[in-house]
């Protein structure tokens, strides 16, 4: 976890498929409603579209993909939220697909704990931790992480090669 | 002053140094493993070097520090006080000694020789470091900026930064001294009466700050501190900015927030901070750098530069200017489809007239980031005379074209592949010269260096007359590998294309010179993410001729706007020979051959929609473009060709690297964005997925 | 009242300037040949600022740091290390047992007294 201990985490919470997720409020630098998408032909599902943010070109990821859910229908909430992430070492900005936009909030350092390696649907490498809102679980991602694997790894094959492993 | 010199000082104090220095090589002759002689040692020279640089004599510092470098490898275990090492080093000891006390008599070639004895001595682990140590230092000094800018600092200490008797009134102070500064102080964190540590520090600023001073003079006011705090250091635009703008941008405040707070019609700072959008800190912090900012703004016109015949321009303000001719570029595009489709013949004319201007601008704003590629090619002459004292080989070398000129992203970006390129020729290309001489050749080799313009392109060479490339061990290569079947046919550029293979190395014994770093693949990657192409000829017992072909900018190019499905794509103008329709009937007949008679000659098509696995409806009238590629011609077949386009060229990022058969994308008229085609890697592609095909 | 500062270095030219540099600009300047002597001088009178070098005998510069901050009266003392380019990882190491900044050698005069200025006021 690259948090420092005592400052409390400031997240912009979002959901998929009905889950919490969070990114780092530092990382994001705009939210936008989802309009024209050029699709990349033969690219990674997973970034399969460019759009265009105030006259740069951004790569769109779909996280549901990522996560092994279906990909995304857009609805009247559906929000493009504009984040910058190292890649390489080269700060990128990349916008990811949210089904529903919630809040900035402040994650009080204790509530966040490491991932658990047990219990977790999805893979721990995206995630920096997990962060109590209220009753609710927040998902904290890891997005250098998320773009950073490999370039044809699925969620599924790497869970699958993960249980081999154990 | 009636104190001692302290250069004076040094000197004496050098002589005891040496005395140090040198009772400690002697003790350890017979007890090379007692570390405190071994410190004591490495002691003395960290003193000579770091009060001789101090006090002028640059000479003997430098060498105290490859001497040095030896006895930190010793101290930390990685290399033995041997006897060949101590013999070394008191000789080193004395030279030390002629250097400080009659520097006019010591010899920079007996320094250079001592040194490369005692890498020799230290083996392979020290040679990095003590190398390093003859090399001159950093080269000269950066250049002062004078245009002011303003800048918007937020400062964010650590509560327990003041511990260490760092002074944060003080340093807000030199922050004062840089310019005009607006601060205003956030008390946000600051805890009730009871709880306040008095030796913490809970306050944060915000500071905005119009400055000549380059944006590092800032971050050199908090240099001690500022692994340990949050510092945020952005160029804001001298403009009258609303208060809604600055709060989001500041991320104090979220957009939606401020668009609410808008509709309604109140005083906005007001709405926000009884809404609990942004405290009422805040938003005084924001409201301050708004007036700081609308009186730099009223300020900045009366700073008129002098009258001059050229004037230096920051490298940075040139990219900011590209980038608004490139918007420019894209706004009038948008003019234009709206001209196209209006009756009104004036907007007709004036659209036309923007037309014009525009793509003069254009020109000319690319003509003024033009370098000429001297500056590249002279850096290489200290490259060459380097290689070729380490190499033990004669090389000379020639330059020509020097005024020919090129983007200067592009000259900056061809540094690396240039340095591997002239690399492989001294190291691999050219003999040693007992050999040249015995093959009949001067003992001295030839490299040259060439640039020339040709049409939209320029064309650098890099030539030496050295052995040229041996075919039998490529091809032997290539197949053990898997690159080539065995026996297979290929052509002097198709087997010498391999070389550029990842993994990909002949040399039997791999030098220093150009066994490590990068390789040769990485140099393709690096030419082809220019948009240009790299070519091989070589002839054995000749030398090799390396030749890169490379657009004239990295910014701007006319393309030809096509239709595949739903997509828009770009096609460079400069690879367009001619665009035909294919009827119906042609369509039916090609379906499994793919190929198209263009007045008697047959020519192979690519079917785009196939490749981009479009589901959408196809024209029934679909047209196809003919693309030249080097000596290749190919079709692309398209549904609609749309037009001329003025393309800006915006790179994709390392998430689409693997997607080779787009070279970058462009925003179009209506806002939405297009791919660029690579044409060379799309007729890979589509050959590569013919294969496939064939096979199953 | 003049400040006083405290020079630690091992190396007698090193100490002068600082003497001279200091010493003119109208701070009183104190000298220790070593760690262990910069302890104890640092005990033994009020000092605004401690100037230090980093490899000296018996005690060197980073431990004198951390002796130093673990008395109450030099809690806040600003503590300046004189370094050279290749003890650049020791930086860290400096700030974490308490350094304030750092010079790296060679330096003139003028960056000195910059420096100083820096952390002390002008």
């Amino acid at each position: 976890m690259r948090r420092e201990n005592g400052k409390d985490l400031e997240v912009l919470t979002f959901g998929l498929e009905g889950e919490v997720f969070a990114v780092e409020a530092e990382s994001v630098r705009e939210i936008l409603d989802l309009v024209s998408v050029t699709d990349v032909p033969n690219s990674r599902p997973f970034v399969s579209g460019l759009i265009n943010v105030r006259g740069k070109i951004v790569p769109l990821a779909d996280l549901h993909i990522r996560f092994g859910m279906a990909p995304f229908n857009q609805s009247v909430d559906t929000r493009v939220v504009v984040i910058e992430v190292p890649l390489a070492g080269e700060p990128t900005t990349v916008g990811i697909i949210a089904d529903k936009v919630f809040e900035v909030t402040n994650l009080i350092d204790a509530s966040i704990e490491e991932a658990p390696d047990i219990g977790l649907k999805w893979r721990r490498e995206f995630i920096s931790g997990i962060g109590k809102r209220a009753e609710d679980f927040v998902i904290v991602l890891d997005m250098e992480r998320i773009f950073a694997m490999g370039d044809t790894e699925t969620v599924a094959q790497a869970e699958a090669a993960a249980k081999n492993h154990s | 002053m009636n104190s001692p010199d302290p250069g004076e000082i040094f000197r004496t104090e050098a002589q005891e140094l040496l005395e140090q220095l040198e009772q400690a090589l002697l003790d350890l002759e017979t007890a090379p493993e007692d570390g405190e002689l071994i410190s004591s040692a490495f002691r003395a020279l960290h003193t000579l070097k770091g009060s001789g640089a101090m006090f002028g004599f640059d000479a003997a510092a430098r060498f105290a520090h490859g001497l040095e470098n030896a006895f930190d490898l010793v101290r930390k275990g990685k290399v033995a006080a041997s006897g060949a090492l101590i013999g070394v080093a008191l000789s080193a000891k004395d030279h030390l000694r002629l250097l400080i006390e009659r520097p006019e008599e010591a010899s920079s070639d007996e320094s250079a020789r001592i040194l490369a004895n005692l890498a020799k001595t230290i083996g392979a682990a020290g040679t990095a470091e003590t190398a390093a140590a003859t090399d001159e230092g950093a080269d000269g000094a950066t250049q002062g900026e004078t245009s002011s800018a303003t800048y918007r600092i937020q400062i964010r200490f650590p509560e327990d930064v003041m511990d260490n008797g760092t002074n944060p009134l003080l340093l807000i102070g030199e922050l004062q001294d840089l310019g005009t500064c607006t601060v205003s102080p956030l008390t946000e964190r600051v805890p009730p009466l009871d709880d306040i540590k008095p030796s913490a520090c809970y306050v944060g600023w915000d500071v905005v700050l119009t400055t000549e001073k380059p944006r590092s003079a800032i971050e050199e006011v908090f240099i001690f501190v500022l692994d340990d705090m949050d510092l945020r250091v952005e160029k804001v635009e001298e403009t009258s900015k609303r208060l809604g703008e600055i709060l989001v941008e500041r991320g104090d405040t979220p957009p939606d927030a401020v668009l609410t707070a808008l509709s309604n019609q109140q005083r906005l700072g007001e709405i926000l901070v009884k809404d609990g959008a942004a405290s009422k800190e805040r938003v005084a912090s924001a409201l301050a750098e708004q007036r700081h900012l609308t009186a730099a703004a009223a300020q900045a016109p009366q700073k008129a530069q002098p009258l001059q015949d050229s004037i230096k321009v920051p490298a940075e303000r040139l990219d900011n200017l590209m980038d608004r001719v490139g918007e420019l570029v894209i706004a009038q595009a948008r003019l234009r489809e709206i001209a196209t489709a209006s009756q009104d013949l004036a907007l007709k004319v004036v659209a036309e007239e923007i037309e014009r201007l525009a793509s003069e601008l254009r020109d000319n704003t690319m003509g003024i980031r033009m370098v000429p590629i001297g500056s590249l090619f002279g850096r290489f002459r200290r490259l060459v005379r380097d290689l070729s004292r380490e190499l033990g080989k004669k090389v000379q070398l020639f330059t020509s074209g020097e005024e020919t000129e090129l983007d200067k992203t592009m000259i900056e970006r061809l540094n690396d592949p240039m340095i591997h390129l002239i690399r492989n020729c001294i190291d691999h290309g050219l003999e040693r010269p007992d050999v040249r001489t015995q093959a009949g050749k001067l003992q001295e080799g030839r490299v040259e260096l060439s640039a020339v313009h040709s049409g939209a392109q320029v064309i650098i060479s890099i030539k030496d007359d050295g052995k040229g490339l041996d075919r039998t061990r490529i091809r032997a290569r290539a197949e053990e590998m898997g690159y080539l079947a065995p026996g297979a046919k290929v052509t002097d550029n198709e087997l010498f294309q391999v070389i550029f293979q990842p993994g990909f190395s002949t040399s039997r014994e791999v030098t220093n010179v150009s066994g490590r770093g990068v390789g040769m693949d990485v140099v393709k990657r690096t030419i082809e993410g220019l948009r240009g192409a790299i070519e091989i000829n070589s002839t054995e017992g000749h030398g090799t001729e390396i030749t890169l072909k490379l657009p004239l900018t990295l910014a701007i190019i006319d393309g030809l706007l096509v239709r595949v499905g739903l997509g828009r794509y770009v096609i460079p103008l400069s690879m367009v020979e001619e665009c035909v329709e294919l009827t119906p009937e042609q369509n039916l007949r090609a379906k499994n051959r793919n190929f198209l008679s263009i007045r008697g000659e047959l020519v192979p098509f690519l079917r785009l929609r196939d490749m981009f696995n479009v589901t959408a409806d196809a024209e029934p009238f679909p047209k196809v473009v003919i693309v030249s590629a080097g000596d290749l011609r190919v079709g692309l077949l398209v549904d609609q060709v749309i037009g001329d386009h003025q393309t800006v060229i915006k790179t994709l990022t390392k998430l689409h690297a693997d997607v080779e058969t787009f070279s970058g994308a462009t925003i179009l008229g209506d806002g939405s964005v297009a791919l660029i085609l690579d044409i060379d890697h799309l007729i890979d592609f589509g050959r590569a997925q013919e294969e496939r095909l064939k096979a199953s | 009242m003049a400040k006083t500062v405290l020079t630690v270095d091992d190396s007698a030219s090193m100490r002068q300037l600082v003497k001279l540099t200091l010493g003119g600009a109208g701070y009183t300047v104190v000298e220790a040949t070593d760690g262990a002597d910069g302890l104890d001088r640092a005990r033994s009178a009020a000092v605004d600022l401690v100037v230090t070098d980093l490899n000296m005998p018996r005690m060197d510069g980073i431990s004198l740091i951390k002796e130093l901050r673990k008395l109450p009266s030099y809690k806040g003392v600003p503590i300046l290390l004189l370094t050279t380019e290749s003890d650049d990882d020791r930086k860290k190491e400096a700030r974490a047992a308490g350094a304030t900044g750092w010079i790296t050698k060679p330096f003139n005069q003028d960056q000195l007294l910059g420096v100083v200025r820096k952390v002390l006021g002008s």
